[in-house]
Order: C-alpha cells, then structure tokens, then sequence
C-alpha cells in the first residue's frame, strides 16, 4: 500500500507553479505535503502563467524530416574502432539493472488517441517486487530494435489506491492476457500459468516515445497514452497482425487462449476507473508547451 | 530547493515477489533470448533536471546501446542497484542527425557538450582514457530524455505525466550537495576530469540555439479528447475472432 504522508522519509516538493486549464492535470501541495492529482477549476489562470506555446501533441502529426535512405533510425553503421571501445567499456561494468531483467513478453497495444493504430510489442520486464513489474518495451525482438517506451504494471490491488485522476491513465490486462495475447515466447504455455495468472489481475501504464508505426525516423513529438486490447470496438486486435505475431514465433494464440479460459478475473471495484475511454468514451493526448522556467535564482527565465 | 540523494528514497509498495513467481521468471529468463536489451552495453551517469524547473536535480543512471554510429537509446534508472526503478529514458543522436530534426522538434532536445566537458558525466568503473574515446564523441550528441518516475519529489510508483528533461549546460546549475554526494560513491573528481577532458570539442556548429529548450522551459499537458473511431458507432461488441 501507499505509504501515509508521515512515513516518508524524506519531504522534497518542489514548489509547484500551476499552469491554466484545458484539462491539465496539476499538482498541488495540500496541508499535509503530500502530492495528489486533482483536476483543477476550469478558467483558473494564475500569476506565473505566461502565453503557453504549443510544441509538439501526441495525437498531431510532427513536422517532416528529410527522407534520406529509408532507414530508421538512419545513421551509419558503427565503426570498429567505436565497437572495440564498446566492449572493452562493457567488460569492466556490470550493468546490474538490466541484468533483473527475467521475461520478453510479446502481446499488443493500441494507441489511446487513435485505436485503429495498433502495434506488436515487446516487452523487457524486471519484477520489483509481488505486486509491481517495470518494462522497457521495444518494437521487436531483434538486436536492431527500437525502445518505443516504457509500460508500469501495478496489481489490483495497489491500482485500487491510486486517485481517480491517476487510474484513468491505467489499462486492464485481464483480456490481453485471456485472450491469449499476451505471451512469453519460447516459454511452454504450462510454465507460464502462474505468471500469467498474476498478470491478469495486473493494470498498465504505457508511454510510448517513438511512433515508429506512424512512419518517425526519430522518436519525435510528446509521449502517447497506449491503451491494451480489449474486446470492445476498435481495441480488438487485427486479426492479420495476430496472425503474422503468431507465424513469426510459432505459436497459436488461439490455443493460448483455449487454455486460459477459466483464469480468475479482477473483481473491480466500484471506484476503479482505469481503461477510461471504455466509460467515458474519452481518451487522451498529450501536449509540450513552453513555459517560463523555474531556475535557481528563484527568478524566472523571461519568454523569448 | 534541497536536492534528494537516490539512496534514501522510499520503496515500491507490494509484497515481496514469492518464491512461485520468481521461479517462473528465471525459468523463462534462461530460455528466451533478449536481443535488444543485449545491446546494451554501457553504463553512463549524469544529472537532470526537469524542463519547467531546474531546482530539480537527478541523478540519472543511463543504461545505453547503439543502434548505429550516430544513435543510441537508453533505459534510465535511478541507481545502479539490481532493485533499482526504470524511471526513464534517453535517445541520444549525433549532431548530423540532430540538424535533420524539425525545428518544433529541437527544442526538447538537449545538448551534452557542457556536461561531458565539465566532468559530470562518466562512465562508472571505466579508466579515464577508455572513458574518454567515448566521451570525445558524446560530447557532439543531444539528447532527448523524457522521465516516468517521480522519485525526486518521493514518488513510490510512477504516478502522473513523463516529464521532458534538460541538461546542465553551465557552471553554477548543478547542486555542490548533489556532486558530491557522487563523487564520493563513485570515487571521481569531476573537476580533475574537467582537466583531462579540456581538449574536446562540442558539436562542430557549435550549440544550436534551438536545443535546451531553446532557452525557455518545456511542461507536458495532458488533454481529453474524444475516443477516435468513434466508440458510439458500434452498439455491440465485437467478439474476438
């Protein structure tokens, strides 16, 4: 669980400066210090708000880049000389984080602004603990793959006592794993059940940094909200990008979901309102405006 | 404000991983290949600080890999600690790339010349003159660096928006506490690597005014939109196939 305010150790906030609303979310620092998400009174504007400038939003299109030979990233390929550097520098690390890195799972996920955009995704993940894993996610699982984000996995249990305003940046799994979606491959499907069990009862949090599906050679604009397949809609997967996953390692998701037919399912609560956009039918987008920037002097940077 | 040192900050809530669940990890662990988190092969780090405020200030573990000679991406944590928090991540690109980015774009990239020159940033348990063959050519890159995870502020679990995050670019930034508290644990001296480090060269154009957040500051926003497609356009679900 959370811990309450008084057993932080330590009590660093930075001072927050509240930015005008479309519906952004803010931060506000209660009587008691500890941060919680509220959403703030629309038409509130503040002293330290200057012209916000739009530079990038999730949901619109960058601006274009040169076309160059069609590689993604382009680039040249890496030297000798930088390689004999490389390993000689990996030799005398050890590289412990990455080395708790214990499961590549394969499964799906949809863009939370447009679900018709739906991507395969691999996933690198480190359990901290029983009821937390983080991911480095990537868009194969070849050498030559790009780090596309980052996906959060908290269990029910811990979504449960996140505020209402964080819940609705969660996902659900517990169809992307019944529906046999979600997979570990090379791992039989026997020696995954208990895995998979604990992850049906899991939610997700995912931000995607390069949309490599929209054609990006760099990872370009703000970070996306992706959401999980569901069987609503246009969350459900496309069955030929199921089917092509499916060629490539040798598995049958299909058998996968036969098998993990009678996984118990979350009982969510009434106050749980992760996976949003299946209540609201509202989903969300990201933006990075410009604003003043809060230096050390305590004065502020005048705009430009 | 105090700057928050990585090795007092509170843990992640949730019951220790059973015995079950952990057998299961290493089993698949030691069957499945891991190609792209193979690639990485290096261990960088250095400081950020948040793109609307630089009184936050963290130190940033940087697990990097190449994707070619002008590209790397990294995984950031906020130690080197095998229980350390995946808290964000960075892509780092040669000038050469960074000039073909759009100029909206630029700005939310930041450059590693002033970093690399003055020490801050290293390669832990590296001698100095390997080190240093690299760093010739970080010192040439920008980076773009988005964090997930709060910790500086005592978040226990990644809770709001990825924040953009910049780069010290020169002296004065970079809290006296914070660097010493890594030169201590780390056994460096930034300023003695300052010394060795004076004959390398920034970007060859020198810092495009644009990086850095072209001398302002960067704050994502979240915005609710309507579902796209429409979710009101199908009435009944589709039964997956």
């Amino acid at each position: 669980m959370l811990h309450t305010p008084g057993n932080l150790a330590t009590n660093h906030f930075s001072k927050v400066t509240s930015h005008p609303v479309k519906t952004s979310l803010h931060q506000r620092q209660p009587p008691n210090n500890r941060l919680q998400f509220i959403i703030p009174n629309q038409g509130t504007k503040t002293k330290n708000h200057c012209c916000s400038n739009m530079m990038a939003s999730s949901d619109k299109a960058p601006d274009s880049m040169p076309v160059g030979d069609g590689s993604v990233p382009p680039g040249k390929p890496m030297t000798m000389g930088h390689q004999v550097v490389d390993k000689t520098a990996q030799m005398l690390q050890t590289l412990k984080p990455i080395k708790q890195m214990s499961q590549h799972v394969c499964t799906f996920a949809v863009y939370g602004h447009d679900m018709s955009r739906q991507i395969e995704t691999h996933h690198y993940i480190t359990r901290l603990n029983q009821d937390f894993l983080q991911c480095a996610v990537y868009d194969s699982d070849e050498p030559t793959a790009r780090l596309i984000g980052v996906e959060y996995i908290v269990s029910d249990r811990i979504l449960d006592t996140l505020p209402p305003d964080e819940q609705k940046l969660w996902h659900s799994h517990d169809h992307e794993v019944t529906s046999g979606m979600w997979m570990n491959p090379g791992v039989p499907e026997m020696n995954q059940r208990s895995e998979l069990e604990n992850m049906a009862h899991t939610y997700g949090k995912f931000w995607c940094t390069w949309q490599v599906d929209r054609g990006d050679k760099l990872p370009l604009g703000a970070p996306a909200l992706m959401m999980s397949p569901q069987m609503v809609n246009m969350s459900v997967i496309k069955p030929e990008l199921v089917r092509e996953r499916d060629r490539k390692f040798k598995i049958s998701t299909d058998e996968a979901r036969k098998s993990r037919v009678n996984f118990p399912v979350s009982k969510p609560g009434n106050a749980r309102v992760a996976d949003y956009w299946m209540h609201t039918g509202k989903s969300f987008a990201v933006d990075i405006e410009q604003v003043e920037m809060k230096d050390l002097g305590g004065q502020k940077i005048p705009s430009i | 404000m105090d700057p928050v040192h990585a090795s007092i900050l509170p843990e992640v809530p949730g019951e220790k991983t059973k015995i079950g669940t952990s057998l299961v990890d290493t089993a698949a662990a030691t069957i499945q290949s891991f190609g792209p988190t193979k690639q990485i092969h290096q261990h960088l780090c250095a400081f950020h600080f948040y793109a609307d405020d630089m009184t936050r200030q963290v130190e940033a573990h940087h697990y990097c890999g190449h994707l070619n000679e002008d590209m790397r991406q990294c995984l950031i944590y906020d130690r080197p600690d095998a229980d350390a928090r995946l808290i964000g991540l960075e892509y780092i690109v040669t000038e050469e790339l960074f000039l073909t980015l759009p100029d909206t774009e630029k700005p939310m990239w930041h450059s590693h010349e002033y970093e690399v020159k003055s020490g801050v940033l290293f390669l832990p348990g590296v001698p100095g003159p390997v080190e240093r063959k690299d760093l010739e050519k970080v010192a040439k890159t920008y980076g773009k660096t988005i964090h997930f995870w709060q910790v500086d502020r005592g978040d226990e679990l990644p809770l709001g928006l990825p924040q953009v995050m910049m780069a010290l670019t020169r002296d004065g930034q970079l809290y006296p506490s914070l660097a010493k508290d890594v030169e201590s644990r780390y056994g460096v001296s930034f300023e003695k690597e300052r010394a060795n480090r004076a004959y390398m060269e920034g970007p060859t154009h020198g810092i495009h005014p644009k990086a850095n957040a072209a001398g302002i500051g960067l704050k994502t926003v979240l915005r609710e939109i309507e579902c796209k497609p429409s979710v009101q356009s199908e009435s009944v679900p589709r039964v997956f196939v």
